[in-house]
């Protein structure tokens, strides 16, 4: 399958600590896809992460939207691309970790959470004033089940 | 739910007629839940030191009315309206430090207090008292004419607006916290943010409050300047009174979950910091018209409601209403 993965939420605006967002084991999602055969793009802006060979950075949303129509799927973090995609009706999965899939999901798409345990209490504040944690998302592993279950 | 909040902004009143407006909320025949007192004053002073006070304390502290005093920011009689609603009370009374209720006042205002009601109001009466005639109410006449509530009411009435004293439905709107110190309109433009939400604003008989007009205290001493800001954005809110102000100060993904309720809204006026998104005019545009933006920040608004649904309710909740 196509996949385009959205991996990064966007940057903060102190850049000092990782985005609690951030799914910190695409690296080895992303082997395990290429191992099952997936054909894997990053979409995303300049200077963030690459982590494929194929990274689509700063496309406008007409672009973005031609991406996501012409693939299969998507992966992606808590972030616009979840939305643009759940926009155009294409169903995909949603990595969380302490943001409240009741909130910031959409139930067409698949919103995989550890556990409501890390999400934190004050669902509105600025990320700035969350601490990454490591602990708070699924592993590779569970993603891929999910995947290969869906679709 | 806590009920009722009573909110008394005051500046410049200690020895006129504040206390007579304390007295007259002590004794309501329907006793108010909280009185929280909103001190204006510059430099403020501790009224329990003050003999006359401490009777006022005492009798509330006896009959069990819970009151809080709170030396405020001097920013305007709305921002310490605004802390009222956002309190968690469900009706919040604001009564004025130069008025005077009939002690029956609340006891009506809230016997109309239905569920599709946001706001209720008497007649506010400034003794030597002349009548009016031929009083709408409505919000394209207020230049026009007289406040209705000026005058006896003598049945209930169905108006946009309501002025000085009276009873809201709290935490559904905002109060504009762009307006200067002056507050020129902000009862007018709150209680008419109500009304847009669909809402009844009504002015009821039976319920007087007498205003104790005087030179000294309130807003009436703040700079030409102020009431001319303030009328500038009261004259830009009201030229759109037939649309839904929508202002997407937030994030790319909150832009297209927006989008999705676009359809829902009637008459939209749109300013977005996404236009290719959601078309519409700039941020700075709103800003520019409406001054401080905070009362459409979808962030604040869900965090204010201790929110658990879905953006998209949110929104919804937001621009049209989750009331009926």
């Amino acid at each position: 399958m196509k996949i385009v993965i959205f991996p990064w939420a966007r940057s903060m605006r102190t850049e000092s600590k990782p985005h609690p967002k951030n799914y910190p084991w695409w690296p080895e999602l992303i082997t395990k896809l290429q191992e099952l055969g997936h054909e894997v793009i990053q979409a995303g802006v300049k200077d963030e992460v690459q982590l494929v060979d194929d990274f689509r950075q700063n496309l406008n949303i007409t672009e973005l939207r031609e991406l996501l129509t012409s693939s299969d799927t998507w992966i992606s973090v808590d972030t616009f691309g979840q939305h643009l995609a759940w926009d155009l009706g294409i169903k995909g999965i949603v990595i969380f970790s302490q943001s409240d899939p009741n909130i910031f999901g959409h139930p067409e798409n698949i919103n995989m959470l550890k556990s409501r345990a890390y999400l934190r209490e004050k669902q509105f504040w600025l990320w700035e004033q969350a601490e990454f944690i490591e602990d708070a998302f699924v592993s590779p592993d569970e993603v891929i089940a999910k995947l290969n279950a869906n679709f | 739910m806590k009920k009722l909040l009573c909110s008394i902004s005051t500046k410049g009143r200690y020895e006129t007629t504040l206390p007579l407006a304390i007295q007259a909320v002590i004794n309501q025949t329907r006793k108010v839940d909280k009185l929280v007192i909103f001190d204006d004053n510059d430099p403020p002073k501790d009224m329990r030191q003050v003999q006359l006070y401490q009777y006022l304390f005492d009798i509330m502290n006896l009959k069990g009315i819970e009151w809080e005093w709170v030396y405020a920011k001097r920013l305007g009689q709305h921002h310490n309206h605004q802390m009222a609603n956002q309190r968690g009370y469900e009706w919040v009374w604001r009564v004025d430090d130069d008025c005077m209720p009939d002690i029956t006042v609340l006891e009506t205002l809230l016997s109309y207090a239905d569920h599709d009601v946001g706001g209720v109001g008497g007649s506010i009466l400034t003794p030597p008292f002349s009548p009016l005639s031929g009083v709408t109410g409505l919000i394209e006449d207020i230049d026009r004419e007289q406040n209705m509530q000026w005058d006896y009411i003598n049945e209930v009435r169905e108006i946009d607006h309501l002025h000085c004293s009276f009873i809201y439905r709290a935490g559904i709107c905002d109060y504009n916290l762009s307006l200067s110190k002056a507050a020129f309109r902000e009862e007018t433009l709150f209680t008419y943010s109500l009304r847009q939400r669909g809402y009844k604003m009504l002015v009821v008989p039976n319920a007087i409050t007498w205003h104790l007009k005087n030179k000294e205290g309130g807003v009436r001493t703040e700079a030409k300047e102020m009431f001319d800001h303030d009328d500038y954005i009261f004259k830009n809110f009201l030229g759109l009174k037939d649309n839904t102000i929508v202002v997407l100060d937030c994030g790319m993904g909150d832009h297209i979950v927006f989008k999705s309720i676009l359809a829902e809204l009637k008459n939209p006026v749109i300013y977005s910091c996404y236009p290719d998104i959601v078309p519409g005019g700039s941020i700075q545009d709103a800003i520019n018209l409406f001054g401080n933006i905070d009362q459409y920040n979808i962030y604040k608004k869900m965090d204010q409601w201790n929110w658990k649904g879905s953006l998209q309710n949110a929104f919804r909740k937001l621009y049209i209403g989750d009331k009926i």
